[in-house]
């Protein structure tokens, strides 16, 4: 895999706080969560160094990025540099006012909104209450103004039974084009609570069937970088290729799994580059005092977990034995980290033989 | 397109280049990107509103060793390209 001279996106948590204190939410409980956020300033001189590196993209996210007084600047600053861009919201604090804003830039590619019920309930319970009709109203605020409005569905234990319902509110009612799922994982405040949280061998194989069928249903209308969706498909094609005695299939058997840090790079809200949101507690230096240049070619960190990539699954002894090693590409870096203290380690919460051993059923075998 | 006119690149047109070659065109306005190879990348840097089409394939052949037999046609076909994806447009007042 190719690594980019610069990162082409960058991932940037402008702020830590938050209106709101979800209970899975990856940020708390985290090295993410830091004490103060930058001032604007640093974030206006930040983003003249992105330009010089023709960043292509800047995420916004936090905490909640529409609690910064100075968001416009924030904005204008990016567009006035080139730089297009996006924002990760809870959807609760947008207003008609920065709705019209964001529409007039004419640089933001999206704002992702999490929903996670088709109803108060399921949404308020980890989100608080009041939350679910407040995110709605976000969405439509978004929708009404011409903004390309996107929205993340987090699976846990309280919504596994409501996916018909979402994917009907989100897709029938509300009209989006499609929408994201993944599941509450085992970072941050989920940590936690995630006995209360995180499904269940028997309820991940549920949300795997219902969303199968729902993303058929919909024309492939609903999509997963990670969570049930992803594992149900990936882990299916991993299925079929044990079955059919596959020497291999292409790119896997080793820790292949993570591109971002060949073209992406994320900053915490008190300016230390990291290599990922979700990787916080390793820092690579500070905005505006080390290069980002240099930070992305050359920081040993960095080059460590590019080069997880040339790791074979079989050199781990979790791996040992494992029919599937073949098929395998070990998951994502940061969940690793989370569950086991190692970034170069196969997650062991994507593990099929894992999941299977604790009675989870893959789809086409219900 | 006639060889004489002038092309010019479009400012919210961004150019990244990458190791090994390869670059990419990116609109700021619309987020569309557009791989390009080298020869593209050369012609691309020369779209300020001074050269003709002619003398953009005249600098081609005298710069790259190894320059296509049908630059000119080359050439022509890539700022059609831009010009059709609206990355670039015509120097009107440039000369």
């Amino acid at each position: 895999m190719r690594v980019m001279s610069t990162p082409r996106l960058l991932d940037v948590e402008i702020t830590s706080k938050c209106n709101l204190r979800c209970k899975y939410c990856y940020h708390f409980n985290s090295a993410g969560e830091t004490k103060e956020d930058i001032e604007t300033e640093e974030w206006l001189r930040f983003f003249e160094e992105l330009k010089q590196c023709v960043v292509m993209e800047v995420c916004l996210g936090g905490g909640e990025p529409f609690l910064r007084d100075d968001l416009k600047e924030i904005l204008s600053s990016l567009a006035r540099n080139q730089i297009r861009f996006s924002i990760m919201s809870n959807g609760t604090l947008i207003t008609d006012e920065i709705a019209a804003f964001i529409a007039a830039s004419k640089r933001c590619n999206y704002v992702q909104v999490s929903i996670d019920g088709s109803i108060p309930i399921t949404h308020d319970e980890m989100r608080g209450k009041g939350n679910f009709s407040r995110a709605i109203n976000g969405l439509k605020t978004l929708l009404r103004h011409g903004i390309t409005a996107t929205v993340r569905v987090t699976i846990h234990k309280g919504n596994v039974y409501d996916l018909e319902g979402i994917a009907e509110l989100l897709l029938e009612e509300i009209g989006l084009n499609s929408f994201s799922t993944n599941s509450a994982s085992y970072m941050g405040l989920c940590r936690r609570n995630a006995e209360q949280i995180m499904l269940t061998p028997k309820e991940r194989s549920l949300a795997m069937v219902s969303l199968v069928k729902l993303e058929k249903k919909y024309n492939g209308r609903i999509s997963a970088q990670a969570g049930p969706l992803a594992d149900g498909k990936i882990w299916l094609e991993m299925e079929r290729a044990r079955k059919e005695g596959l020497l291999r299939l292409p790119g896997r058997g080793y820790l292949s799994a993570c591109g971002a840090v060949f073209g992406k790079l994320a900053v915490r809200a008190d300016g230390v580059m990291i290599p990922c949101i979700q990787l916080s507690n390793i820092e690579l230096g500070k905005i505006n005092k080390d290069s980002l240049v240099k930070v992305w070619q050359e920081h040993p960190e960095l080059l460590k977990i590019r080069g997880r990539r040339s790791v074979h699954l079989s050199s781990f002894e979790f791996c040992e034995g494992c029919d599937y090693i073949p098929y395998c590409t070990g998951n994502c870096p940061a969940l690793a980290s989370n569950i086991l203290g190692k970034v170069n380690h196969p997650s062991p919460d994507a593990c099929l033989r894992r999941f299977l051993q604790e009675g989870g059923v893959l789809p086409e075998n219900i | 397109m006639k060889d004489d006119v002038v092309p010019i690149a479009k400012p919210s047109i961004l150019l990244r280049e990458e190791f090994d070659d390869w670059a990419v065109l990116f609109s700021t306005d619309s987020g569309e990107a557009y791989g390009i190879n080298p020869v593209s990348v050369f012609i691309w840097k020369r779209l300020d509103g001074e050269r003709t089409i002619d003398g953009l394939v005249e600098e081609l052949i005298a710069n790259c060793d190894d320059a296509p037999d049908d630059a000119g046609g080359q050439v022509l076909t890539f700022v059609n390209e831009l010009l059709a994806k609206g990355f670039a447009g015509y120097e009107v007042d440039g000369r």
